[in-house]
């Protein structure tokens, strides 16, 4: 190649890069050019909006029972049907995201806030530091999200919050081994070694080059924790633990119309509906997010 | 060439997605109808036998029964409660809803008029003082293991059940009633000085607190354990066949544990209680929404309707004629739903408030669209067809009027349910009905009176624990109950002082304990125990929703003289159901129908 | 690695201890007791007795101790649900039967769910892709004792293919496995393609291009190592998870194993049975998280379980 080429494609590459990149600026470009995250994104919002708005958009209150028209399959007047008191399935699940979401939500950011920094050390300290707290996973593993929500409620009584408390302390426990299996495998890689040999300390690898590399399977993990949570919730109301009547939950309204389910199939089908559809919200945002991260940090 | 990686989904892909999901999710809905019954086989008929033909107790079967080897019953239990006996002195709450109590005859038995008949005692009276009762024994009946049954097997029963040691589950039920019962479960007399005596080794005595014209009903509970195996192996040696004695109709011949029982006629009994069939098998069912399903695929012949059969189960049952056929409704335990309130402390303390709470249960509404044809309205506690029943009398006590629930309501201080404290309604992990009826109420007080109410289904444990604290930690809550024996003294014993709600009213309390030990004229007795019960109504410390009317699925295969209508023209598998307990167990057969359905199990 | 691996025997033991103290404190913190109560509260006399029945008069520490003593060695009481056997007893007849409904549901889970998640990474936004996204979700929205219901009404009610449920034949089998296999192939199946596509990305697979491998070799020698960590980590808890049972699944089917017993000893209050559950809930978790982390060595060779020397 003759010099004067390889000066013009040096030139245009250079006159081609732009001044500042950033991680976040980005992620952000990637995300914003991906359709499918976009449509999570706006999925999300929904969510999150109809959750806010529910006493706007609901067309009844969700707890107004009305037995004369219990058990009504849907209809003009009620477009998701009745349940079994007759009060409106469509008002109970427009209803139901404010408690799913703070479930989903609240779980997983307990999960995230007490396993990311355990996850973090037991991966980055390692030796004893790392024994101990997976000892500690261990050990947590064994207590079932039964008793401790049994013993929660007995003391403090029901609720939302004693809920997200009983499956958040045990939620943490995946992130916490995913974080530290990541980086358990990337800190052996070339670029540590790399960033390490140019002088950088312990913690600016952790944080600009480990960290977000070892995101990805979270986020993965923290899209399908949403879901999950919701349906530990319907198991636990199933057995008269959590969120009581007539607040409603989707979690709780399935495990309700199991007994309804062979004639009365709109009980169940909703909110399961409703579940699905919040997961793969979430999904193609957490999707999208990984997809965002990862593509910037392989350039 | 680099492949493109990056998903860049056009709006169509997501959109068959999304279709595939709800076409996924609507397979899922629309659950396949119930199937008619019968199967595909039919066995050609049998030509008929030379002459009748008789079982091997030598009871003549009728002419429509099916072959000896087919006349087996296949019976569900509650796989996921404690099963831990079949015999009712050893534990009671642990005996899963399963087949029980068939290894030895009780003193009585009940026929399905709810009489009470001789059973192991062929006759009994009692002295002048109406404190000691005399019971004489059948002495044919024998042990399987050669010996006969006598009255000290009664009499190291009933001091097995009051022994502190064994901390048996029922041992309240002879409080009170049998001479130093309760002494002898709190430790301070040894149990040999419970009123249980063995005169001979055919005569039983009982010696009672107080007259107990009710004694002869309490004691349908009374199947004797065998001293000798007591003695020796432990109140569980009918937990394992190898064990196991039975002086009864069946003897147990296999507990595969978590899986089934297997019972098989006794040749060897010797007692007036004689069974057509010849074989139960006693199934696990897991969950009561499986049922129904197993039932349909024709693997169960029965299922009792109490608390099992949901909503939906209903509703396809009244779709399907032949179902409908095979439903029959019957009074059950006469359990009666009520509300209760915790009065010792506001707002329950107030009668305004108890009443404005009374006024405003729409009862038609509820029945007719929740509870459906599982209950019939309670105004009080006795069920009609319950002795000293007199419902019709409180029918307009507390009538449905929302205008006078809010006054009332107002009088008490808190109008528009201003200034009421928050409620929460707890319940002992109850089925979807009166879970239902529970949320449909909680919604009537918001809307009708302004007062917020929260429905917790509880864990049972927990839920007991919180009722019978002291003070109780139960506010307001729905609960039932079910006879033990057919008196008003044990129903209307519910609320006597002392119990599990803390309502005491000394005149009540007065009424219902006299009534009880009068042995002079029962009209008199009745008047007595109307006159409490109409007080138990009127201070509207408990609210009646209904009475429960369950109804058991039972196979066209099924029938006999048991299975008749009774003198209130109802067919059904009468309470207490098939045990010793009751004579069920003699008026039943399978018919040659039977193998249009199923083979007999192995 | 044999130090490491004996560091991690010892923190077994370690484990076993921890939960045993907070397990116990926790069970009998909770209101309730195993005695029954419905028309009379039990009399504080009777309710003594059952304590002292059950040996719940002691004071806690003392209980602790005897059981743990007990328990080392190898004696772990009898259950209060099942009282002619011992608890030992117990697990030893039902949790076969879990686990082979477990290993069965995972033996079919885990192939198809590999090949449906490289299927979808390799076919990426094709309708492969779609079919299995969408049944994935599927499988982890819908409850699987809903599929499990739906699955009896279908074979068992209206086709009378299959029995509604029991044991002790192959046909008892289908339904139950069937239905807990769905999940755990669905997560599969998603993070297989999850962590394909990532690896695919990489810098040492556009190398593996660059020098002319087939996309074959690439996914086989490259791509799937690469991806099993993660996977790995996801899958782990599966296991453990499979083989103690599930309770709705073996509840709905009416399978004799040691699913329900989690469930029904705390209604039961059934204190030596929640003890050895939890127990060996612990430990066998412990052993799983212990061969994972050794698998994680052999999947990537570059992953030290000790502390990196640079």
């Amino acid at each position: 190649m003759s010099t004067s080429t390889l000066a013009s494609i040096q030139s245009r590459h250079l006159q081609e890069l732009p001044k500042q990149r950033t991680l976040l600026g980005d992620a952000a470009r990637r995300f914003a050019r991906n359709k499918l995250a976009l449509l999570g994104l706006a999925m999300v919002a929904l969510l999150l909006l109809t959750a806010l708005f529910a006493d706007f958009i609901a067309p009844y209150p969700y707890d107004a029972a009305n037995p004369a028209k219990a058990l009504q399959f849907p209809s003009q007047e009620h477009w998701m049907g009745t349940d079994e008191v007759g009060r409106d399935v469509y008002s109970r699940i427009i209803y139901g995201t404010r408690i799913s979401l703070s479930v989903g939500m609240g779980v997983m950011a307990m999960a995230l806030l007490i396993g990311i920094p355990l996850g973090l050390l037991a991966g980055l300290a390692g030796g004893a530091i790392d024994y101990f707290i997976m000892r500690l996973v261990e050990v947590f593993t064994a207590i079932p999200a039964l008793m401790l929500a049994l013993l929660l409620l007995s003391v403090f009584g029901g609720g939302l919050l004693n809920v997200i408390l009983a499956l958040g302390v045990v939620a943490w426990l995946d992130t916490c081994r995913l974080l530290r299996a990541q980086l358990l495998s990337l800190r052996e890689r070339d670029f540590v070694l790399a960033a390490r040999m140019l002088g950088a300390t312990n913690t600016r690898i952790a944080v600009r080059h480990l960290l977000p590399n070892a995101v990805a399977p979270l986020i993965v993990a923290a899209t399908i924790g949403i879901p999950t949570a919701i349906f530990a919730e319907a198991g636990l109301s199933f057995l008269g633990l959590g969120i009581n009547d007539p607040i409603p939950s989707w979690g709780k309204m399935v495990g309700n119309a199991l007994s309804y389910m062979r004639v009365y199939w709109h009980l169940g089908v909703f909110p399961t509906l409703a579940i699905a559809i919040t997961m793969l919200g979430f999904t193609f945002f957490g999707d999208g997010l990984r997809d965002a991260f990862d593509a910037s940090m392989n350039r | 060439m680099q492949r493109k990686i990056i998903p860049l989904a056009p709006r169509r892909a997501s959109a068959w997605m999304m279709f595939l999901l709800i076409v996924a999710l609507l397979i899922q809905a629309c659950a396949p109808a119930a199937p008619s019954a019968p199967g595909t086989e039919s066995a050609a008929p049998e030509a008929a036998p030379a002459g009748p033909v008789v079982n091997a107790l030598g009871k003549e079967m009728p002419p429509d029964a099916a072959p000896l080897d087919q006349q087996v019953l296949i019976y569900p239990y509650s796989g996921w409660r404690t099963f831990t006996t079949i015999d009712f002195f050893q534990a009671v709450y642990e005996r899963a809803d399963a087949l029980t109590d068939l290894l030895s005859d009780s003193l009585v038995r009940l026929d399905k008029n709810f009489q009470v008949n001789p059973g192991a005692a062929t006759e009994w009276s009692v002295d002048e003082s109406g404190l000691v009762w005399t019971f004489k024994l059948d002495p044919n009946l024998m042990w399987n293991d050669g010996t006969p049954v006598t009255a000290d097997d009664y009499v190291a029963t009933f001091r097995y059940g009051a022994d502190p040691t064994h901390a048996w589950d029922f041992s309240w039920y002879y409080q009170g009633v049998i001479k130093n019962w309760t002494q002898a479960v709190n430790g301070e007399v040894p149990v040999e000085e419970i009123g249980v005596r063995a005169v001979d080794a055919h005569t039983l005595e009982f010696t009672t607190e107080m007259p107990a014209p009710y004694l002869p009903a309490m004691l349908l509970y009374s199947a004797p354990l065998q001293k000798k195996a007591l003695e020796t192996h432990g109140g569980l040696y009918n937990s394992n066949p190898a064990t196991s004695v039975s002086s009864g109709p069946y003897k147990l011949v296999e507990w595969t544990k978590d899986q089934r029982l297997v019972y098989e006629i006794n040749p060897d009994y010797k007692g007036t209680n004689i069974p057509y069939i010849q074989r139960l098998v006693v199934v696990a069912i897991g969950q009561p929404s499986q049922l129904l399903p197993a039932y349909e695929a024709n693997e169960i012949d029965f299922v009792w309707g109490s608390g099992t059969l949901s909503p939906a189960d209903l509703q396809l049952i009244e779709n399907d004629p032949e179902l409908s056929a095979q439903y029959h409704p019957h009074y059950g335990d006469f359990r009666t739903y009520y509300f209760a309130f915790d009065v010792s402390k506001p707002p329950f303390d107030n009668l305004l408030v108890r009443q404005a709470f009374a006024h405003v249960l729409d009862r038609d509404t509820i029945l007719a669209n929740i509870v459906k044809r599982q209950g019939i309205p309670a105004y009080s506690f006795l069920m009609p067809g319950f002795p000293a029943s007199n419902s019709e009398a409180f029918k307009d006590t507390y009538p449905y009027d929302v205008e006078k629930a809010r006054q009332l309501l107002a009088e008490a201080g808190y109008p528009n349910g201003e200034g009421f404290p928050k409620l929460v309604m707890k319940l002992r992990a109850e089925g979807p009905t009166p879970v239902a009826v529970a949320q449909a109420y909680a919604s009537a007080l918001k809307e009708n009176l302004g007062i917020e109410v929260e429905v917790s289904n509880m864990d049972f444990k927990a839920y007991m624990d919180e009722l019978n604290a002291k003070p109780t930690q139960v506010q307001f809550t729905l609960i039932s109950y079910g006879m033990d024996y057919l008196d008003p003294s044990n129903m209307l014993g519910v609320f006597l002082s002392g119990g599990r709600h803390p309502w005491s009213n000394a005149e009540y309390d007065r009424l219902v304990k006299e009534a009880s030990s009068f042995t002079g004229d029962p009209a008199e007795r009745t008047r007595m125990f109307q006159e409490a019960e109409k007080i138990l109504v009127e201070d509207a410390a408990f609210v009646f929703v209904y009475h429960q009317t369950p109804g058991d699925l039972i196979k066209p295969y099924l029938k006999g003289p048991a299975l008749e209508p009774d003198n209130n023209g109802v067919a059904a598998w009468h309470w207490p159901g098939f045990s010793t307990f009751s004579d069920l167990l003699s008026g039943v057969y399978i018919t040659k129908d039977v193998v249009n359905y199923r083979q007999p199990p192995q | 690695m044999a130090r490491y691996v004996l560091g991690r025997l010892v923190g077994v033991l370690v484990v076993f201890l921890i939960v045993s103290v907070v397990i116990f404190l926790l069970m009998h913190a909770i209101p309730g007791g195993p005695y029954n109560e419905d028309k009379v509260p039990l009399s504080a006399e009777a309710k003594a007795n059952y304590l002292r029945k059950y040996g719940l008069d002691r004071p806690l520490w003392e209980q602790y101790l005897l059981y743990m003593g007990n328990a080392l060695r190898g004696d772990f009481g009898v259950p209060f649900q099942s009282p002619t056997e011992t608890v030992a007893g117990l697990i030893a007849r039902t949790w076969p039967v879990s686990a082979s409904i477990g290993v069965l549901a995972l033996l079919v889970a885990l192939p198809l769910g590999l090949l449906l998640g490289t299927l979808a990474a390799a076919r990426q936004n094709t309708w492969v892709d779609y079919l299995t996204s969408a049944t994935a979700t599927l499988g982890i929205t819908v409850p699987n004792f809903v599929v499990a219901v739906w699955l009896v009404l279908l074979f068992a009610v209206q086709f009378k293919w299959l029995p509604t449920g029991g044991w002790g034949q192959w046909q008892h089998y289908v339904m139950p496995v069937a239905a807990l296999a769905l999940a755990p192939m669905a997560l599969t199946a998603r993070y297989t393609r999850t962590s394909i596509l990532e690896v695919l990305r990489s810098d040492y697979v556009r190398t593996a291009r660059a020098k002319g491998l087939s996309e074959r070799q690439i996914m086989v020698r490259h791509v799937l190592r690469n991806a099993m960590i993660p996977l790995l980590t996801i899958l782990a808890p599966q296991i453990p998870n499979l083989i103690t049972g599930t309770i709705f699944i073996e509840s709905i089917f009416r399978v004799p194993g040691l699913g329900k017993f989690f469930v029904t000893s705390i209604l039961a209050r059934d204190y030596p049975m929640i003890m050895a559950l939890m127990l060996l809930v612990a430990v066998v978790w412990s052993l799983v998280y212990l061969v994972t982390d050794i698998l994680y060595t052999v999947v990537d060779p570059r992953v030290r379980l000790e502390k990196s020397r640079t």
